[in-house]
């Protein structure tokens, strides 16, 4: 009876619902194999994302045999069960529970903001109830105004998905029920963070409990469009919807069931290139420039379509074309691919969320990707992962997901990702070349330059033991690092012999997406034109360049997502200048609609030829994933030839790192009224006394030639001499900011 | 007064009203029909039904109370739609009818809420809490009806009768220290395992300790047993404790330790053990100083020197430690042995002293020619102790130096013995022989089945109905042991099988080693004789194992002192009720239960658990989780913890199987 009992999952089982014979797994809740079948079992507390709730009992079945009601939400199915999801009975415990959710629920409808997609009104109205059959009395609670969001105890159902989402997905851990019978209520345990994530405690709300402060009393549901779409900010294409009046966006919602968005993406919607006109002169002037330039320099900002068009404009008439982030990335990617043999990572968020072991590296991803740290969080609470955070920087908002924080000296990732393929392969077959490679490793060496502990890589490689199912995670920190060839094949030996699902998180935007349809130079020449990037003729979304674009939100295209996956975004609001695509058609390259390169994306970089108007956008109703498609990963010729590990650059002294508040990503980000963050240079009391900086203390300081005016503060939470340099306030310039993330601080002050 | 004037607790029904006294049913259950002292109760309402005790009861006002206690249970409540609005729609009700403004369809309507409470609740809580409202409602009915007819209060509305209650489960009643357990399990389903932690907490400072090697008498006492097989409730506790340290989190405490009160009181602990520190962890948690006197250099006593390393890393342990050492209000002296001298002084200095020095003298096989002295007897508790302390702390010297390519036997059955044969084998013994009185089935009752089989797979040769007639030695070293057989002979009347020695089937087993690990005994010389401390019959401290004050004023005792050998959870249940009755002594020199504890002991005493309950409204053939552990030959020469504990989806899926079986009774006085 020593034997591993992993609870069987998996094994083939029959059930009968409602006299169908379904065939599904052991491990599936009754409600789940329901849904696959498309049996319909009312639920108030079901949320398809989070493990079961239970708290509503709607879903309550019978099964033969057995006495009493069964929570199907909760309950798994066993081999041979007949269930009834529906007769007199249970249709009377239904509707008496329907009583009880109405006991003093005002009902208020015409003045709630969930009226007319309120779960509550729906189910009222589904199980007939005309009237409050039962009153208690009245608890007067105010209104708690929590920033993004906003409480109203009154209308609070205690479904408790919220705090599952809080605890679960995002993992911010705010929301707590506060259990008390009758006066039960959900607290908020930080406000004081006004995190953004809570946007998506409250899309889960289904009664009008917990809204979006801002939105609240602006509009009915029913009067706003829906849009699909998918979020253009961070590389994670997350589904969303923009909800439209009059050429306003009014919200952002999204399909909460089976997705989840980040602040960013909720919030960070008004970014509009506005009351643009097609202004012919300056459009002349466009293409001259363009006729005129060697080299078009643009940001990540642009969309499969654009991307596909700069290249071929780029082989039309010979532009060299320069997008920083993006090249960094794609000779990195090339780099790792030389050892994986394919083109793409084989990591994905699903199996990243179903891991027992993560290793981040090189990313300080709570900001730089909420939707990876999202599903890394997943892992720590379904299968109580372990996670290990190599950074230089410690970060307190990943410590209740984080189980070993490994510090490593700034500079040093090469080192740190040999010993990790030194820590992690120890007991692993593989090619004799790579095992001298390995065995050749001064580890001693590498231990001291980075600073990281034998004893830790120990502790790493124990707390693997026994375990299935590793992810690493690493990030933009590695890209532009001088050594970033040699790291990418390091950590790819991660992939190919010790089965990691890795993940190498895309910079911001449609990084990933350019890295393979174009072919990017590394240096800028001549005369340029930049596309949301300042050059000698700028075409810019903000607004602020010599031709408007149009931004994200106001044109049809393609995004490639973190999770490989090629996703449609459409137009939200309208747009009435000019677009690349009327640039290139006067160039040359000509196609009716920038959305006609849709199905010419590359198919030897793994896209597919698909019309755009041909791309799925939706989940089934178990929560598979039908958005555009995924990328098939292409076999690349193997190269796994590893050089030796470079010596170590010092950085001694005062360090900034350029990264950006949890929901800020760029110049459009910054420009989104919902998303106040200050940019201000963050260092802890350690850093004000290394550069005898006081808080308060303006500075300027230069980096790849982007002249920055920061305001200093201590940010006591923070320990060490590195300091957060933000970047998404610097406009078009942040798309120039191409090295290595750490610098050393150079400064001059500018008085207070 | 005296006896049952009605009860329909569980399956019984008494209905002694208006019977002369010589026709009265008498109860089978131990109801508190004596509440404490010379108080008396008026009536026990609980999950189980109601039973009346005094004919002048009020069964409205009964009823309505016993719905506002639960609505006001506030910790295991809100959770579901039924409970918390069915729940104050009960009271409402009840208490509307009781101030004489009711009606016949508030009447009809509590019939209502109550059938979908006792169908769709989440918890047994508000699965059982109507019952025995609708039995007062059909049983009562007139008093109901006079209330409502003539719209009167209840004959005592508003009086002087007091309302006590006390929400457990059976696991929880079951479990010597009566930890929260369907709360911590809820901490687990709930993902937010500092909430599991925290629950545990409240009773258990041990969580690491007692979420890996306790026995779990709380899993007999599972009613989930009754549909499949118990939650593996103890394993479920190491997540919330592995939660906390693996994200080092500061330490979390059931609730904020109240400041030091600095008024000169303090408590006197002898034993860093289960016992003395649980009783220091809940003293401090008060704010009142103790002082620990250890006779050892390192702290955590027989669980430290004496429990495995493979079963009980002391990372881990020392986690469970520190938490209570750390305390503001806890202090330390360690390599202090106390003798009779020292507990005199020590008993003058404090206001009250708490002995928990354990059972740590190793008793005889009884056979002929003991030498305790002679080369190759090795008492468990020494041998253990060399172990543990070479393993956990690097002092000493290795076990091996003796035991490496030796014969050991080992004379036991129980964990004690279990510990000593698994850790010859890992020693590098070339063989290991356990000789036990009785059969395989009882070896395993007596430890865990796990236990038992992973000695066999080490390696562990177990002889059973055997026990050593006489040792032979060669007056330096033992040589060899002439051992008996036995069988179980049944009684031909139906009483106990008796053990009886098989004639002419004796053999002899040459060895180096007889570890005799058959019981231990307490090191009774810490005892000044002139206090004429009053033993047990099996010679341990004697107290009322209530207060657990001994016979002296002020020197009170718990764990296996107190107990003789027994289990940590017994020691740590033992210690915080004793901590709560010092907190009280100390200020008022009297021994007193709070009403919570007289609930407590109530309950206990009725017992909560039905293992012939039938359960309804839940999915049978769940497979209880078993968590993985090393294979035989990946642990056999090493102190590698043995068991490596849930996956998250293992300990969630199990998570999800615990029914929440609260229930909540009260009693009228």
């Amino acid at each position: 009876m020593s034997i591993h009992n992993s609870i069987n999952k998996g094994k083939a089982i029959t059930v009968t619902i409602d006299g169908k014979v379904c065939q599904s797994t052991f491990g599936k809740t009754i409600l789940e194999i329901a849904r696959e079948n498309d049996i319909y079992v009312p639920t108030m507390c079901y949320l398809t994302k989070v493990l079961p709730i239970g708290s509503c009992r709607m879903c309550v079945v019978e099964v033969e045999g057995v006495d009493g009601m069964i929570l199907s939400c909760q309950e798994k199915a066993t081999d041979g069960a007949v269930i009834h999801t529906n007769n007199a009975d249970i249709y009377e415990e239904r509707q008496n529970i329907m009583k009880l959710y109405n006991v003093n629920h005002p009902l208020e409808c015409g003045v709630c903001d969930k009226s007319g997609e309120c779960d509550l009104q729906n189910k009222t109205m589904e199980f007939g109830l005309e009237a409050q059959a039962f009153t208690a009395r009245d608890q007067h609670r105010p209104v708690e105004n929590w920033g993004h969001v906003s409480y109203d105890p009154a209308l609070c159902i205690m479904c408790e998905k919220c705090v599952r989402v809080s605890t679960e997905i995002t993992g911010d851990e705010a929301l707590k029920v506060k259990f008390g019978g009758y006066g039960s209520t959900i607290i908020n345990t930080k406000q004081e963070k006004n995190y953004a994530s809570l946007g998506e405690a409250a899309a889960v709300c289904p009664v009008g409990a917990l809204v979006s402060t801002d939105f609240k009393y602006t509009s009915n549901a029913w009067e706003l469009t829906k849009i699909p779409s998918s979020c253009p900010h961070c590389g994670g294409g997350c589904q969303m919807n923009y909800e439209v009046k009059h050429d306003r966006i009014y919200r952002v919602t999204n399909n909460f069931e089976f997705s989840t968005l980040c602040g960013a993406g909720r919030y960070g919607f008004d970014y509009a290139n506005e009351g643009v006109t097609k202004d012919t002169e300056t459009f002349a002037k466009a293409i001259d420039a363009f006729k005129n330039a060697q080299t078009v320099i643009f940001s990540s900002q642009v969309s499969n379509e654009e991307a596909l068009i700069l290249q071929k404009l780029k082989e039309k008439i010979g532009l060299k074309l320069v997008s920083h982030e993006a090249r960094a990335y794609q000779k990195f990617m090339q780099a790792y691919a030389s050892v994986s043999g394919k083109n793409l990572y084989n990591g994905t968020l699903k199996a990243l969320s179903e891991s027992s072991a993560v290793i981040v590296m090189g990313t300080r991803i709570n900001d730089d990707s909420p939707t990876v740290k999202y599903h890394i969080n997943m892992a720590s609470k379904w299968h109580r992962a372990r996670v290990a955070y190599m950074h230089p920087l410690e970060d307190k908002e990943m410590q209740n997901i984080v189980t070993q924080f490994i510090k490593y000296e700034v500079g040093s990732e090469e080192g740190a990702a040999a010993l990790l393929v030194d820590t992690l392969l120890k007991e692993v077959e593989v090619p004799q070349a790579i095992r001298s490679f390995i065995d050749d490793l001064d580890i001693g060496n590498l231990s001291a330059e980075s600073n990281i502990g034998e004893e830790e890589l120990e502790l790493l490689r124990k707390s693997l033991i026994k375990k299935t199912g590793f992810s690493l995670v690493v990030g933009s920190d590695l890209y532009a690092h001088p050594r970033a060839a040699q790291i990418a094949k390091l950590l790819a030996l991660l992939e190919v012999y010790a089965g990691f699902n890795v993940i190498c998180v895309p910079p911001a935007g449609n990084a990933m997406g350019i890295s393979l349809i174009c072919d990017l130079n590394d240096e800028v020449e001549g005369k340029t034109v930049g596309y949301n990037v300042p050059a000698d003729f700028t075409l810019s979304a903000l607004g602020d360049g010599d031709l408007d674009m149009p931004a994200m939100n106001q044109q049809e295209g393609t995004l490639t997502t973190v999770d490989k996956r090629v996703v449609p975004m459409h137009v939200a609001l309208p747009y009435g200048g000019y677009v690349l695509n009327d640039i290139a058609n006067c160039l040359g390259v000509n196609a009716e609609y920038t959305i006609d390169y849709t199905k010419a994306l590359p198919k030897d970089k793994g896209f597919e030829t698909i019309e755009f108007d041909s791309l799925p956008d939706y989940f089934d109703s178990v929560g598979n994933e039908y958005r555009g498609y995924l990328l098939k990963s292409q076999k690349v010729p193997v190269k796994r030839a590893l050089d030796d590990i470079a010596e170590l650059e010092g950085f001694d002294g005062a360090i900034i790192y350029n990264c950006n508040p949890t929901e800020q990503f760029s110049a459009f980000t910054a420009k989104s009224k919902l998303l106040k963050d200050e940019a201000a240079l963050l260092g802890s009391q350690q850093f004000a006394a290394a550069t005898k900086l006081q808080d308060g203390d303006n500075i300027t300081y230069v980096l790849d030639d982007v002249k920055f005016n920061r305001v200093f503060k201590i940010d006591t939470s923070m320990k060490g001499t590195i300091a957060l340099n933000p970047t998404f306030d610097m406009g078009l310039s942040s798309s120039l900011l191409s090295s290595y993330r750490f610098s050393r601080l150079e400064f001059e002050r500018m008085g207070k | 007064m005296s006896g049952i004037v009605f009860s329909t607790w569980r399956d019984e029904f008494i209905d002694n009203r208006g019977k002369p006294s010589d026709e009265w049913v008498e109860s089978g259950f131990k109801l508190p029909e004596t509440y404490h002292g010379d108080k008396n109760s008026k009536a026990f309402i609980g999950w189980d039904g109601v039973a009346i005790f005094d004919e002048d009861i009020d069964a409205v006002e009964l009823a309505s109370q016993y719905a506002a206690q639960y609505q006001e249970y506030s910790e295991a409540c809100g959770r579901c739609a039924p409970g918390r609005w069915g729940g104050r729609i009960l009271y409402d009700l009840l208490d509307k009818i009781a101030r004489g403004e009711g009606t016949h369809d508030d009447i009809a309507h509590l019939k209502e809420i109550s059938k979908t409470m006792m169908t769709t609740s989440k918890c047994e809580i508000g699965k059982t809490v109507p019952k025995p409202i609708l039995d007062l409602m059909e049983y009562y009915n007139e008093q109901f009806n006079t209330c409502i007819d003539q719209q009167m209060p209840s004959k005592h509305y508003n009086g002087d009768t007091n309302y006590i209650a006390k929400v457990t489960a059976p696991c929880t009643d079951m479990c010597p220290a009566h930890v929260d357990i369907p709360a911590y399990i809820e901490g687990v389903r709930d993902m937010i395992f500092t909430d599991s932690l925290a629950a545990t907490r409240q009773t258990m400072p041990l969580a690491h300790t007692c979420g890996r090697v306790c026995p779990h008498p709380c899993e007999d006492a599972c009613r989930r047993m009754n549909l499949d097989e118990p939650i593996s409730i103890m394993e479920l506790k190491r997540i919330g404790a592995d939660y906390e340290t693996d994200h080092e989190l500061p330490w979390l405490h059931p609730h904020e330790p109240k400041p030091l009160r600095n008024d000169g009181k303090k408590v006197a602990i002898i034993g860093a053990g289960p016992a003395g520190l649980t009783a220091a962890y809940y003293l401090a948690l008060e704010g009142i100083e103790s002082h620990i006197f250890e006779e050892l250099p390192v702290n955590g006593g027989e669980v430290a020197v004496g429990v495995p390393e493979y079963r009980m890393p002391i990372g881990k342990y020392q986690k469970d430690i520190d938490l209570v050492l750390e305390m503001e209000a806890v202090s330390i002296t360690n390599n202090c042995r106390v003798d009779a001298q020292k507990l005199k002084e020590i008993e003058a200095e404090y206001d009250a002293t708490l002995l928990g020095f354990g059972a740590r003298l190793s008793k005889k096989v009884r056979a002929e020619n003991e030498n305790p002295k002679m080369g190759g007897y090795w008492g468990a508790i020494s041998m253990l102790d060399k172990v543990n302390l070479w393993h956990k702390y690097q002092i000493g010297a290795p076990a091996s130096n003796e035991l490496k390519d030796k014969v050991v036997v080992c004379v036991g059955g129980g964990f004690t013995s279990m510990d000593v044969v698994r850790c010859s084998i890992r020693e590098g013994a070339k063989k290991v022989i356990m000789l036990y009185r009785r059969d395989e089935k009882t070896i395993i009752r007596n430890t865990t089945y796990e236990e038992y089989h992973e000695a066999v797979e080490e390696g562990v040769e177990f002889i059973f109905h055997s026990a050593i007639e006489e040792i032979f030695d060669d007056g330096e070293n033992i040589t060899k042991l002439k051992v008996n057989r036995f069988e179980l002979v049944p009684d031909p009347d139906g009483g106990r099988a008796q053990l009886v020695k098989i004639e002419g089937a004796d053999f002899e087993i040459e060895c180096d080693y007889l570890i005799p690990a058959v019981s231990q005994a307490l090191d009774t010389q810490i005892l000044p004789d002139e206090w004429n401390i009053e033993m047990t019959s099996w010679n341990s401290i004697l107290t009322n194992g209530k207060d657990y004050m001994t016979s002296r004023e002020g020197l009170f005792a718990a764990g296996d002192c107190e107990y003789g050998p027994m289990t940590i959870v017994n020691a740590v249940g033992q210690a915080r009720r004793a901590a709560s009755v010092i907190s009280r002594y100390i200020y008022d020199g009297k021994c007193t239960l709070t009403d919570d504890e007289i609930m407590e002991d109530h309950l206990n005493k009725l017992r909560v658990y039905d293992k012939k309950e039938k359960i309804t409204g839940w999915m049978p053939g769940l497979p209880r989780a078993v968590s993985e552990k090393l294979d035989v030959d990946e642990r056999k020469d090493n102190n590698k913890e043995v068991n490596l504990g849930f996956t998250g989806e293992e300990a969630i899926a199990e998570a999800e199987r615990c029914m929440r079986c609260y229930y909540i009774s009260m009693v009228a006085v």
